[in-house]
């Protein structure tokens, strides 16, 4: 098992270079002046097109262009992105962290009301819970995830105003980022909250977290309803769980020990790619509740042709999902001990 | 994909409508939420808040007559008038200030104000700011400005064609900017009617020593090259720090969330502001700064045209409109196309499925599309009825702006007269085809491609025109390299003087008339003389004689001045607009809140 980490974990540089690779042969379809648009915005700033291409190198072949970004990055820097006004780096520590913080808080709901109700509708299939499941779970997802945004925002904001767009309040935002007074730990807002005993920060972090949660919650938990439903319903008709009940288990204990455990296995494939695929950034949640995170920032760069952003962006993101696929592996080995890492 | 974002452009803004209707907690006699604090949300982030960087109205709207301030300062709502604020008067030819030759300016440097840092402003800070502004010279900067009229019109960069740094250029800058006394005295190479105009804008100044502090440039030649155009923004001292002499100090800019924070500078030279902070959030969406601003957790926000209604009749909001703004709007003709891998002029020949290269060289084709352009249904459909139809380059409310100035009549008979004569009748017998681009997301530009094309093919059934949207990445290079057949862009004033129109839109070497391939002689003698004249009565005849043979020529359709308009809470008081200001908001340091 260790060692299959381990490979694992060793093909990790190997996947970020072909994706820079990548990113860098595609910039071959891109001519000089497109790229240097990301610093003209003006029509008074024409006449410098020339000089910012030849600032920036734009127009040399794309494999010097390679090549100087690789001395860069030995050098630790991943360059500088125009869209965040700040390094590549520093950009990814800025904005990861806010994201990561959005995702947990909205995967522990997912994962909880998706797999009581899933188990629930596959237990009384075709019954009322099942029907309303269906209905609940397809008008969710037929409707884009930025309509949830707004009409959560109106209502829970212009309405009742109990959850605010943004990062946080004026007030906690002075208190956090101008008094002093607030030590960063893990610049997980709600965690350094506690850490500072400062318990009206951390509602205040989630308070403006809740508009977001609420949205992708609803869209995202829909689908895992349906796999969870369709995964037991496999498992109920198999001949061990008719054996248990043989046996006059209790009923829960057929389902929850028997039959979900069993179920869990494309479970677990949907929640981790669900788990990269939040990590990864919710561009339109977090534009419309204008929340400092990561995908927003990425989607910026990319339209932006922000090169840097982009390669430092999607590295990071590589990485992220091969970690989410290695955490998914190790947990098919845990629920089912069938399954053996090697 | 197009169909999609229509859609989706509808269904949003139908949901923002119905906001109207939902019946806010927050409504009625609302106290003053956050009484000491302006909060302005915009729709984009500084690039950079370092003066001598910054060409973008976000980023100089934050820190211009807040954080630093200027030698002189345009007189309330005027931007021909001025107050001295850093300087003790405004220079002119009765006080001594300006030579009687027009070329030399003495400003005498208020004594005993304090920077932010607690150091004392000197002439030799005004000085160093003017030399670092003019001498850093980042690419697509501001620096042109000042290099191109102290220096004379044909200094516009420090650098080089190779980019290299012009090994005197700290020398020419060293001697026409001279501190003598407790004055800082500036000779230029030529009269320049528009400088006291520029230096109301651009006459920013900042602290000496602490840039140097800070590892910036020290101001001396030897070591100018090495801050001369510097690889990163960042790499400019005053990125994301400050110290100036303004009504507010920079307290912080989060570029995380867009956020910058200024605090109330109490040892201002003049009486403290009454707000004791302001601050500047990012926010893209509509939505959400609407909901702010009905909340009342913003105070003023940025709203678009198109979005007015949507902003208004929101209990407690003011909206004030029709704001003078120096700006004008055009189409512009090629008239020497690059044919070149150019798939927007079709066959690239007059033969009924294309254009040739020079088919807007003919007077005839631009007075037809001349005719044919119908500008008050274009400022009732793009610009919500607010704006002005506009004659030539220089806007309504500007020296040199002709309201007597002709221009063509909307006339559908005399765009077919015009035709038929274009290209010895050819062009009317065998039709033509281009594509008329916009860059996507304009909708003003779009309105009108689409107005142009429906005109035009009403005419003849032989005219095809394909109305195409980039995004501003593609746009650009296209335009650059002149494969633009016909497109729209705009200019906004750097600094409130005919000369800063006039030359862009009409003088053969500059930023529109170059690229569009529009070269006349008189034109640019006009342009040149005009920028030099001192005499107000005559400059005003030679910019209406210029905008007379924007008539004739028509090179460019100029289609509107437009005017801007504000939506902010009825609890901001001392709120007024200057139309040489970047943004809508006013001037922070008269402002309060209650």
């Amino acid at each position: 098992m260790t060692a299959y980490v381990a490979r694992r974990l060793l093909i990790l540089p190997l996947v970020a270079f072909g994706v820079t690779i990548l990113i860098f042969a595609l910039l071959q379809f891109l001519t000089p002046e497109e790229r240097a648009a990301l610093f003209i915005t003006d029509p008074r700033q024409f006449g410098q097109i020339q000089g910012i291409i030849r600032k920036y190198g734009l127009d040399q072949p794309v494999h010097v262009q390679y090549w100087s970004w690789l001395k860069q990055l030995a050098h630790g820097d991943f360059g500088w992105s125009q869209t965040a006004r700040m390094r590549t780096a520093e950009a990814i520590g800025a904005f990861f962290p806010a994201t990561l913080e959005l995702t947990i808080y909205m995967f522990i709901p997912i994962i909880l009301t998706g797999l009581w109700l899933g188990t629930k509708a596959a237990v009384h299939k075709d019954r009322f819970v099942d029907h309303f499941s269906r209905f609940f779970a397809i008008s969710l997802r037929g409707l884009p995830s930025f309509v949830w945004g707004l009409i959560v925002l109106m209502i829970f904001y212009g309405w009742l105003n109990w959850f605010p767009p943004g990062r946080l309040s004026l007030e906690a935002d002075q208190f956090v980022h101008l008094s002093g007074e607030f030590r960063v730990y893990t610049r997980l807002m709600t965690v350094d909250a506690l850490l500072n005993g400062q318990f009206w920060i951390f509602l205040d972090a989630l308070r403006h977290m809740a508009g977001p949660i609420l949205t992708l919650v609803l869209v995202e938990m829909a689908l895992l309803v349906r796999i969870t439903r369709s995964s037991m319903l496999e498992v109920l008709r198999q001949d061990y769980v008719r054996t248990a009940r043989a046996k006059g288990l209790d009923e829960d204990v057929v389902i929850m020990k028997h039959a979900r455990r069993n179920a869990l296995i494309p479970v677990i494939t949907l929640t981790s790619l669900l788990f990269v695929g939040l990590l990864g950034g919710v561009v339109l949640a977090e534009t419309i509740f204008n929340f400092p995170g990561i995908g927003k920032w990425g989607a910026e760069a990319a339209v932006q042709l922000d090169v840097p952003g982009v390669t430092g962006f999607a590295m990071f993101i590589a990485i992220v999902t091969v970690l989410g696929n290695l955490a998914a592996d190790v947990l098919y080995a845990a629920v089912d001990p069938r399954i053996r890492l090697q | 994909m197009n169909l999609k974002r229509q859609l989706l452009g509808l269904l949003v803004f139908a949901l923002a409508v119905a906001l109207v209707g939902i019946p806010g907690s927050a409504r009625g006699q609302q106290p003053v939420k956050n009484p000491d604090t302006l909060i302005i949300q915009q729709i984009g982030d500084s690039e950079t808040l370092d003066p001598s960087q910054a060409y973008d109205t976000a980023s100089s709207g934050v820190f211009l007559w807040n954080i630093y301030e200027t030698l002189i300062f345009f007189d309330g709502i005027r931007s021909d008038r001025y107050v001295p604020i850093l300087a003790t008067e405004v220079p002119s030819v009765a006080n001594g200030g300006i030579s009687k030759d027009g070329r030399t300016y003495t400003f005498k440097i208020r004594q005993g104000v304090k920077f932010h840092d607690g150091s004392t402003m000197t002439a030799e800070d005004v000085k160093y700011s003017l030399m670092r502004f003019m001498l850093t010279d980042p690419d697509a900067g501001p620096a042109w400005i000042l290099l191109s009229s102290v220096l004379g019109s044909e200094v516009q960069t420090t650098r080089d064609d190779n980019g290299k740094l012009i090994p005197d250029i700290w020398d020419q800058a060293n001697r026409a900017i001279q501190v003598k006394g407790n004055a800082v005295v500036i000779t230029l190479k030529r009269p320049y009617a528009p400088f006291l105009n520029i230096m109301a804008t651009w006459s920013i100044v900042v602290s000496k020593n602490f840039v140097v502090r800070n590892g910036g440039w020290n101001g001396a030649k030897a070591t100018l090259a090495k801050y001369n155009n510097p690889p990163n923004a960042e790499d400019l001292t005053l990125f994301s720090k400050s110290s100036g002499t303004g009504p507010f100090k920079l307290e912080a800019w989060d570029r995380k969330t867009g956020t910058t924070t200024l605090l109330r500078n109490d040892s201002y030279w003049r009486a403290p502001a009454k707000l004791r902070r302001v601050v500047f959030q990012t926010v893209e969406e509509f939505s959400p700064r609407r909901l702010a601003l009905q909340n009342g957790d913003a105070d003023v926000i940025d709203v678009d045209r198109a979005d007015q209604p949507a902003a208004t009749g929101i209990p407690g909001v003011r909206i004030v409109d029709d704001l003078a703004t120096l700006q004008t709007n055009a189409v512009f003709f090629n008239l020497n196309i690059n044919p070149e891998a150019n798939q927007n002029i079709g066959s690239g020949r007059l033969d009924g499925n294309g254009i040739p290269p020079n088919f807007f060289s003919d007077v005839h084709i631009r007075r037809a599309f001349a005719h044919l352009f119908d500008r008050d249904r274009y400022v009732r459909e793009a610009a919500r009825g607010k704006a002005r139809v506009a004659n030539g380059p220089i806007p309504y409310g500007m020296l040199g702006y002709n309201p007597k100035g002709p221009w063509y009549e909307l006339s559908r008979d005399k765009a077919i007269a015009e035709f038929k004569e274009a290209w010895g009748g050819q062009a009317w017998d065998r039709g033509f085809k281009f594509t008329l681009l916009f860059n996507s997301g304009n909708i003003g530009r779009q309105t009108a491609a689409q107005m142009l094309k429906e005109a035009a093919e009403a005419l003849n059934p032989k005219f095809q025109i394909e109305v195409r949207g980039v995004p501003w990445p593609s746009y650009l290079p296209q335009y650059r390299g002149r494969r633009l057949p016909f497109y729209a862009l705009g200019w906004i004033a750097d600094f409130a003087d005919p000369d800063n129109f006039a030359g862009p839109f009409m003088h053969s070497t500059n930023a529109f008339a170059g690229p569009q391939g529009y070269k006349n002689a008189e034109v640019d003698k006009l342009v040149e003389a005009a920028a030099a004249e001192t005499d107000a009565k005559k400059r005003e005849q030679m910019y209406f004689q210029l905008q007379q043979i924007a008539f004739r020529d028509v090179p460019t359709l100029y289609t509107t001045y437009p005017v801007r308009f504000v939506v902010m809470r009825d609890w901001v008081k001392g709120w007024y607009h200057n139309p040489m200001f970047f943004n809508e908001w006013g001037y922070p340091y008269q402002i309060s809140k209650r």
